[in-house]
């Protein structure tokens, strides 16, 4: 009988069936990985296991070492030895290491914080770990790396059986993942079973005994990963031919839109520290310029930069259209026809209190009211106009927009920016985080605007989407270009050296 | 129907509710024409201040001054006064003082990027000192028959049930020419408007005062500003989400220092009436007069986060928060107990709502 055993588990949100029926099992000691698309279902699962989402909200069973457990919290999970390290850390920042480790459950002696037992049992822990890390220090003077241990260290000294980790690797550099696997592979030899969710194949294989895969938020099939190939797992992962999902035909590149020379961007905590360093490229209508590089790489922050809301210092010369100027705020670089759809639609998005229509035309309301009162009549048929095309399914257009699904609030950024008429449309991550449906679909929205002369550039963070859809590919590596690739010349393999900085 | 609309109507029918049992409780003297429009009257302060501070509120921020700047901005029109300056030069100096308190904070705010809540603290005690530092901590008399007029003066019965007249034509026909229409509000709409021509109608009235006037003329605009305007559109953006608002192209700092600005003219207008009616500059006016606009507003459902509210809601917020007055003093509730009654009336007008989520 395996450890955990996860059977049958389905997960509803409203309007979307995120996991179907989904079974899952782990030995003790054993490193099983998730494996799946964004929005195949991984983070979903992992949250039932550890009481995210707690029992009756989803259905099936969860039984550890044989017993059924419910979970009615976070608590109850830890209580049985489930623990999680998420995507996005939660520690507090001014807060010790140690502070952390034992954070809601500090040792105390007569009502009394016991700061030096606290200290000395997480250095125990952290010499267990073989991490090198004064239990002093504030977490804030930490890498994400090091936090990222920290996290783990509170974990074990939960006496954790079942260890979670989603996504750990995708802020870490190089040095660190492979400290981190160290680590790992060293729990499951004292008898932890690890869940480690990613959808990089490298790491799987270099790290985990067996694979399940996820797609659409059902289960395709258990492999182990002696026997294996890349192949078949990305085919079980994607589950259809590439040249279905990605419609971008190659352009016949039109004229320069936008000529970036020398562009820089000062960090505004640390000057002298660059998120964009010297970066120079152009952009045709009609063609899409990938944006490739790790997290930290700077091309968020280039896009900021161009779009006139970076927050610190910066310099270049740009030319959109005919006109040159380095816009200073948003609205110049709209008025010169630039539009961002940022990466995080909730956070810096959408508005998702507001009606879906006021988010639509949110960018476009200088000139919905000239006189500064809103013409309803004309901002009402430029919304209609934009929500058909972009086919956002919504019951009514006062429907607040944070009540649709992930791919339709999508659309609805995707919308707002369209409703400008932009010359140069700049795409941060813009499938991250909604499903293969809506995916297919937000593909095609880009081709079409391609073949419509509209100039864009991608920020992906997914190689498969990023060279298909590319006419060329700027990779880059700790704020420079590290390099541009043709269509033809680009792989997955070349795009990592440069990104990595290994050429 | 949006949820904001929803509350509003609930708190509407609250506030009907506390009307006849208040009526019950004075045997009647409650529901007396006279006292209704006594009533109004009474409001028009607080309800201007709020109207105001419902678009600040509408942001996520808040004006903790305003009750202060009521006291200042009294103190210095009869400052006026006593240099020898008439009603228009009183009334031009008070604006500009609020535009420039209301200014003030928005350079704190949106240039220095200190949190409003305490930059209009700050400015709570200093208009507050200034005030007292002014008027050599005495109420300063205005004797000027012009600017006792402005709130005290009555618009004619008849030009004033004519103005209703085609007030509820005016109901009529953008509800016949509405695609979606809403009966509840055109029946709401008629029923408040048949209210206020009984009221007007009866003899024990003289006609509508013009602090009334004043406060309706606030209210609609108000109410259009937030709703029809770009301006209220971007208030709503950016309570909503001011980063989503900001990379939308909207001139955030640009627009929160207008707000405050506004809110400082609003405080201005309410100064004036104020002070109309005392017939006098009192620098210990408007004493926690803020709290009064900031709980009608947040019983009229403006959520203290920002993005969503209605000016129709913070008025019925700002007519509970009059009935109380006016109840408690017709029943001879000891002022001390008055305090009381009212804090326990609003958090439970608050918390219906918050169950309700």
């Amino acid at each position: 009988m395996s450890l955990l055993e996860m059977a049958e588990i389905s997960k509803e949100f409203p309007g979307v069936l995120a996991l179907e029926r989904v079974s899952v099992s782990a030995e003790r000691g054993e490193v099983l990985a998730l494996l799946g698309e964004n929005g195949a279902g991984k983070s979903t699962l992992v949250k039932i296991l550890s009481g995210v989402y707690p029992y009756p909200e989803y259905g099936g069973e969860i039984r550890i070492g044989g017993r059924v457990c419910r979970f009615r919290g976070t608590r109850d999970a830890v209580e049985a030895g489930v623990t999680i390290i998420h995507q996005e850390l939660n520690l507090v920042p001014q807060f010790s290491v140690a502070e952390n480790i034992f954070l809601g459950r500090e040792p105390a002696r007569r009502g009394a914080i016991d700061q030096a037992a606290m200290e000395r049992e997480a250095a125990a822990i952290l010499a267990r770990m073989r991490v090198e890390l004064d239990p002093r220090t504030p977490v804030y003077q930490l890498s994400v790396g090091q936090q990222q241990l920290v996290e783990i260290a509170k974990a074990l000294s939960l006496q954790a059986r079942i260890l979670i980790m989603d996504e750990p690797t995708s802020a870490l550099a190089q040095s660190e993942v492979l400290h981190l696997f160290d680590l790992i592979r060293n729990l499951r030899r004292d008898g932890v079973t690890i869940i480690y969710i990613s959808h990089k194949l490298e790491e799987i294989f270099a790290l985990a005994d067996r694979v399940t895969v996820l797609r659409d938020g059902q289960y395709v099939g258990t492999r182990s990963v002696a026997e294996a190939s890349r192949d078949e797992l990305v085919s079980m992962m994607v589950g259809r031919e590439l040249g279905e999902l990605y419609p971008k035909a190659q352009a016949g590149l039109g004229e320069a839109v936008l000529e970036v020379e020398g562009l820089s961007a000062e960090r505004p905590d640390r000057p002298g520290a660059f998120a964009v360093d010297g970066v120079s490229f152009q952009l045709h209508a009609g063609e899409v310029l990938g944006l490739a590089g790790l997290l930290g790489a700077g091309r968020t922050e280039l896009a900021l930069t161009l779009f006139g809301a970076w927050p610190g210092p910066c310099r270049g010369r740009v030319r959109i259209g005919g006109c040159e100027a380095l816009p200073r705020s948003p609205r110049e670089a709209i008025d010169a026809g630039l539009a961002l759809v940022t990466e995080d639609r909730k956070l810096t998005g959408l508005v998702l209190g507001m009606g879906t229509g006021e988010n639509v035309s949110l960018a476009s309301l200088p000139d919905l009211s000239p006189l500064g009162v809103v013409d309803r009549r004309a901002e009402e048929s430029l919304v209609r106009r934009y929500v058909q095309e972009l086919r956002v399914k919504v019951s009514r257009l006062e429907q607040p927009v944070g009540t649709l699904s992930g791919g339709n609030q999508q659309k609805v950024v995707l919308a707002k920016w369209l409703a400008t008429n932009p010359k140069v449309l700049i795409l941060d991550e813009p499938t991250r985080g909604i499903d293969v449906g809506a995916k297919a679909e937000v593909y095609q929205i880009i081709g079409e605007l391609a073949a419509r002369g509209v100039a864009i550039l991608m920020i992906s963070s997914e190689l498969p989407e990023l060279l298909a859809m590319s006419d060329r590919i700027l990779v880059m590596h700790q704020g420079r270009a590290a390099a541009v690739l043709d269509r033809v010349e680009a792989t997955q393999e070349r795009i990592m050296a440069y990104a990595t900085g290994g050429v | 129907m949006t949820r904001s609309n929803l509350r509003s109507y609930s708190m509407l029918g609250a506030l009907v509710l506390m009307g006849l049992v208040s009526a019950l409780l004075t045997g009647g003297v409650f529901v007396r024409p006279d006292n209704l429009m006594n009533l109004a009257v009474q409001v028009s302060v607080n309800g201007v201040l709020a109207v105001g501070m419902t678009l600040i509120i509408m942001t996520g921020g808040i004006d903790l001054g305003v009750g202060s700047m009521l006291a200042l901005i009294g103190v210095a029109a009869a400052k006026v006064f006593g240099l020898g300056g008439g009603a228009v030069a009183a009334i031009v100096v008070a604006l500009a003082a609020g535009l420039l308190v209301g200014a003030w904070n928005g350079f704190f705010l949106t240039r220095l990027g200190l949190p409003p809540f305490i930059v209009t603290l700050g400015t709570m005690t200093i208009a507050r000192g200034l005030a007292l530092v002014m008027s050599e901590e005495r109420a300063l008399p205005i004797v000027n028959h012009a600017f006792y007029q402005l709130g005290n003066a009555n618009v004619p019965r008849v030009a004033a049930l004519a103005a209703l007249g085609l007030m509820a034509a005016y109901g009529l026909w953008t509800h016949l020419r509405s695609a979606n229409r809403n009966w509840l509000h055109l029946a709401l709409t008629l029923a408040g408007l048949a209210l206020a021509g009984w009221v007007l109608g009866d003899p024990s009235v003289e006609g509508l005062p013009m602090t009334v006037v004043i406060f309706a003329v606030v209210a609609a605009a108000g109410s259009f500003v937030l709703n029809r305007s770009r301006f209220g559109r971007h208030l709503r953006a950016i309570g909503g989400n001011a980063s989503a608002a900001a990379l939308s192209g909207i001139n955030v700092r640009r627009t929160l220092f207008l707000d405050y600005a506004l809110m400082g003219l609003l405080a201005a207008v309410a100064a004036l009436l104020l002070a109309s009616r005392l017939a006098s500059g009192v620098p210990t006016a408007g004493n926690m007069a803020e709290l009064d606009a900031i709980a009608a507003v947040v019983i009229g459902g403006t959520s203290l986060a920002g993005g969503s509210g209605t000016v129709g809601g913070t008025l019925v917020g700002a007519f509970i928060i009059g009935l109380l007055n006016n109840v408690l003093v017709l029943m001879n509730v000891q002022s001390n107990f008055q305090y009381i009654i009212k804090g326990l009336i609003i958090m439970g007008a608050v918390l219906l709502d918050v169950r309700k989520k």
